[in-house]
């Protein structure tokens, strides 16, 4: 296993993950300009805005995905910013989740392989990965949906997968995107109930971006992206 | 992460198990082919090897004149050796005339012992073929008693006709040619009757050979390794999500590759001993290969085994450093960098090598001429699947700016978008197509420029014996004085007898020296009575009783056109004063039966011993015999190239189609009927399909001119039109190829597909 790049404990109510003032552009087009958010242990945040506002920009950003341009990123108290590549996947690996809008599973790999991946690649004996990845099973409701692979399963069901994917490792975030886009009203508030419940019970800090009001309820605070800022207005008065 | 990549391998479900099947039938083609260049160099090789034994001494019409050593020299390590060709129905029959000076003389291969005089050895083809023959038509020419058989190892292919003459020393140091040799030659890359295809030749043949079936064969295998490639970028942008590295994505990556190269390295070795068997039954050269000839050798198989998957290896680590897997992977799709005109560089720049060897003249050595040829070629065609891209590009553009079809207009924004893709899916026919037509601009041009073989019937049914310098034995060791009338000095009127008896000769007619003229010359004259029964090597004026002929004789008749029907000019001369000259040919026109043709052989060659009668389609086809040899193997590479550009192309159509399973429902879902796609899906291959083949097919003509100004100073003649409808054809194949994926569209496009994407 590789050596883990951020150590520091994070205790609850301290900031865990930090931007601060952070420039992203793609080419051409600024996505962030600017942007600064907190998010404390523990706590559930939903990040909301129009489209195009830089949203999902700013997770992949606080989540190591993209590195800003300017601006800094921390994680517990540490710059995630300048870490290399290798660090970087190793961060994600070890101490964060994910859950996106189209679940992002592996097609070749079944459900609870997919699920047992992140402890694969971190060395963890495969038998002993599978077991992990199988106790998340009944808890998330996808009991006997272990031996299948997402093309045989359902919206709902590949999205709890990736939910369960996102928590196998114990995380101290989970980072969603749109976690809810690709499913009915029903199976996305499964989803959320799920993903909640689990986090206040293991005190996991889940940073969620979202269009969805309905979504954002779920969270302790919500953020707002405009035009590659984080506003304190309510989302509402962002969209009037 | 390496039981992670064969996880993902072989128990990926049924899309990884199609990758992999595909991946590995590509690579095992590209290896089969591989093994069989590998076999065919080593068979052309043994061949040839066997053949030395046979190029010992002097040969050929530059005989040199009866040797003047002593017949009985004090050294008991010599041997009196002569080999001769004869021919029985169209086959070439080799007679190796042998005299031992003494219990050490050196023994060919495949004999136990020098055959005495009058016993010879044959080889097993040749025996079955007395056997089984008329004596008048064949066995009559070998009077002595067989004593065995020659083994293989004195025999170039199974189907070679030797025979092994034993002869007294002292009469056959007597005949013109007899060489006193040593030890035989094991060299084979000294030239001589036996040998097929020269070595040096055959480097250059196999050189060319190689490089146009493997070309084809590596992008075969860069498509089918592309396969799927959206999906598993897909795949490895989710796992680096999750907190895979780069460094564990390359090590899965390289498994993949890994695992499928190995699978079709062990398939393609396999293919390669399932065909092999087959092989051996196929005429590469006019003379097949024995079983053993074409073994690629034990090193062979290991490197192939073991370097096909190093090579997957290392172009698999290659092309992942190349292309990092971002976690977000295909979420961002960012429109590639037009290509530049600079892409025409390497193209300009072959072209320009082979312009300056037009212009200062070629190298001088085999390798040198390899070495700027094959430079000149690969660059050509790496210059054409470079530029091919741009001018891709070119045609897009120029095809949408004119689009009155919303069809026409998507395929050339399309194409336009990125014409990588698109010219990918068709360089493997583009390759095809320029090295056949290099090939068959040359073989065209310098069988054009040699004559070609007389394939005619009065080419078929008209023998020539050379009488002007017959020896002085027969093959029984006795003096042709005592087994026929024949004379260095006259042709007895019994022998024209003799052979105007048999049944099926119409006529026949003695060629004499004329007067004065040098030995060397092919002039001569005949007699018009006798002419008038021979009118295949022409006809006299009206009223002559004698006629000067020319090219009448082995050594320049295959080299003329048809004499049916020429009217030769008339001599001033009587056919009395015509007697009075020497005899240097004779011409037996026959009705082409091989009854009538052998037995008129038979008693020419009794006639005169040691001498042989050919008609002249053998005399021109031996004279063309390497030409029409390399024909055959550019044949055969033209169509194995072809069949795999084929294979690719029908491979990058369908994964084109599938990749695109999105943007093709997201248009049907918008209310694009499905003829539009139908219709765009053609017109996306058939546009650069069209362009480029015909630029690569003037491409390869162009090389080829190039290089026969430079090498032989010839003018290229344009292919037959045979050639032009294999090309049309192989677009039109393409097209169908294309067309039979087209329903494809239907299923896979539904705008449900959409939705569930």
């Amino acid at each position: 296993m590789n050596q883990h790049p951020i150590e520091a404990a994070s205790h609850p109510g301290e900031a865990l993950v930090e931007a601060r003032d952070i420039y992203v552009s793609f080419g051409a087009t600024p996505a962030l300009r600017g942007a600064s958010v907190t998010v404390a242990s523990g706590e559930i945040v939903a990040i909301m805005g129009p489209s195009g506002s830089g949203k999902s920009t700013l997770l992949h950003c606080l989540a190591g995905i993209l590195v800003p341009d300017r601006g800094e990123v921390m994680f517990a108290g540490k710059p995630i910013h300048g870490l290399g590549e290798n660090e970087r996947s190793t961060l994600r690996r070890e101490r964060f989740g994910f859950v996106f809008q189209f679940g992002q599973l592996v097609p070749e790999l079944t459900a609870e392989e997919n699920v047992a991946l992140p402890l694969l690649l971190g060395g963890t004996r495969r038998a002993a990965a599978l077991e992990q990845a199988r106790q998340w099973f009944d808890e998330l409701g996808l009991t006997g949906l272990g031996g299948r692979r997402s093309g045989e399963l359902s919206g709902g069901e590949a999205q709890r997968v990736a939910l369960a994917r996102g928590l196998v490792t114990r995380p101290d975030v989970v980072f969603a995107d749109e976690p809810t886009g690709s499913l009915d009203s029903l199976n996305g508030e499964r989803v959320m109930n799920l993903l909640v419940g689990v986090a206040r019970q293991h005190g996991t800090t889940v940073v969620v971006v979202t269009h969805a009001p309905r979504v954002a309820a779920y969270a302790d605070r919500e953020v707002v992206v405009r035009d590659g800022k984080v506003t304190s207005a309510p989302m509402e008065a962002v969209l009037t | 992460m390496i039981r992670l990549g064969l996880r993902l391998s072989l128990k990926g479900g049924k899309e990884a198990a199609v990758r992999l099947a595909v991946t590995s039938a590509a690579v095992a083609i590209g290896v089969c082919l591989l093994l069989t260049a590998f076999s065919g160099m080593h068979a052309f090789s043994a061949q040839n090897t066997r053949a030395a034994w046979l190029n010992s001494g002097n040969f050929g019409p530059q005989r040199r004149p009866p040797a003047t050593a002593n017949p009985n020299p004090s050294s008991t390590q010599t041997l009196w050796w002569l080999l001769d060709t004869d021919s029985f129905a169209d086959q070439t029959i080799f007679e190796a005339a042998v005299a031992a000076t003494g219990p050490n003389s050196p023994v060919p291969p495949g004999i136990p012992r020098l055959p005495g005089p009058g016993q010879y050895y044959a080889s097993p083809a040749l025996t079955r073929l007395i056997q089984s023959t008329p004596a008048a038509e064949l066995a009559n020419r070998f009077p002595g008693q067989q004593i065995g058989t020659i083994a293989q190892a004195g025999l170039p292919s199974p189907t070679s006709l030797i025979i092994v003459v034993g002869y007294d020393a002292q009469d056959l140091a007597k005949m013109p040619g007899a060489d006193q040799i040593g030890a035989f030659n094991t060299d084979p890359n000294v030239p001589g009757p036996a040998t097929g295809v020269h070595n040096d030749r055959l480097k250059i043949i196999l050189a060319v050979g190689v490089v146009a079936l493997l070309l084809p064969m590596l992008v075969f295998i860069a498509t089918a390794t592309r396969l799927a490639a959206a999906r598993r970028e897909q795949r490895f942008a989710a796992m680096r999500l999750v907190g895979a590295t780069p460094r564990q994505i390359t090590v899965i990556s390289t498994v993949e590759a890994c695992l499928a190269a190995l699978f079709g390295a062990l398939l393609g070795i396999g293919l390669f001993y399932g065909t092999h068997p087959a092989l051996t039954h196929i005429d590469f050269t006019g003379q097949r290969f024995a079983a053993g000839d074409l073994a690629p050798g034990l090193a062979a198989i290991v490197v192939v085994a073991l370097g096909v998957p190093v090579a997957a290896a290392i172009s698999a680590r290659i092309a992942m450093r190349r292309t990092q897997t971002s976690p977000l992977g295909v979420l961002r799709r960012v429109t590639p960098p037009s290509p530049r005109a600079y892409r025409l560089a390497p193209l300009v720049l072959g072209l320009a090598e082979l312009v300056y060897f037009v212009a200062f003249g070629h190298p001088s050595t085999t390798g040198g001429q390899i070495l700027a040829y094959c430079s000149g070629a690969v660059l050509i065609i790496v210059g054409l699947l470079i530029a091919g891209p741009w001018i891709t590009m070119v045609g897009a553009r120029a095809v949408a700016g004119h689009a009155r079809r919303p069809s026409t207009l998507l395929a050339g924004r399309r194409l336009a978008d990125n014409p990588r893709a698109a010219f990918r899916t068709i360089s493997g026919l583009i390759i095809a197509l320029f090295v056949a037509s290099a090939t068959v601009g040359v073989l065209t041009t310098i069988l054009s420029y040699r004559g070609t073989v007389k394939t005619d019937s009065s080419a078929r049914q008209t023998l020539i014996a050379d009488i002007s310098h017959p020896d002085l034995i027969g093959i029984n060791g006795q003096a042709p004085a005592q087994t026929s009338a024949a004379t260095n000095d006259a042709v007895p009127p019994a022998l024209l007898g003799e052979l105007t008896a048999i049944p099926g000769v119409h006529g026949a007619s003695v060629v004499y020296t004329e007067p004065g003229s040098n030995p060397d010359s092919s002039l001569g004259l005949v007699a018009c009575s006798q002419l008038a029964r021979t009118p295949a090597i022409g006809t006299c004026p009206a009223g002559a009783q004698v006629a000067e002929v020319s090219g009448l004789d082995p050594f320049s008749s295959g080299q003329q056109p048809s004499l049916s029907g020429h009217l030769w000019p008339p001599a001033t001369m009587t056919t009395d004063q015509l007697a009075e000259l020497s005899p240097r040919a004779i011409v037996v026109q026959t009705n082409g039966s091989t009854v009538s043709l052998e037995q008129a052989r038979t008693t020419l060659e009794l006639a005169f011993p040691g001498q042989t009668a050919s008609t002249l389609s053998e005399i021109s086809a031996n004279a063309q015999r390497t030409i029409t040899e390399m024909q055959q193997i550019a044949k055969i590479v033209i169509v194995a190239s072809l069949v795999i550009a084929g294979c690719s192309l029908a491979v990058s159509v369908v994964a084109g189609i599938t990749e695109r399973k999105r943007p093709f429902s997201l248009l049907r879902l918008a209310g694009t009927p499905l003829r539009v796609l139908r219709r765009m899906v053609l017109l996306e291959a058939a546009v650069p399909l069209v362009v480029i083949a015909v630029l690569s097919t003037a491409l390869g003509l162009l090389a080829a001119a190039l290089f026969l100004h430079a090498q032989l100073d010839y003018t290229l003649k344009s292919p037959g039109a045979g050639y032009y409808i294999l090309v049309a054809a192989a677009i039109t194949t393409s097209l169908a190829i294309i067309a039979t994926t087209v329903p494809l569209i239907h299923r896979i496009a539904g705008p449900d597909i959409a939705r569930n994407e």
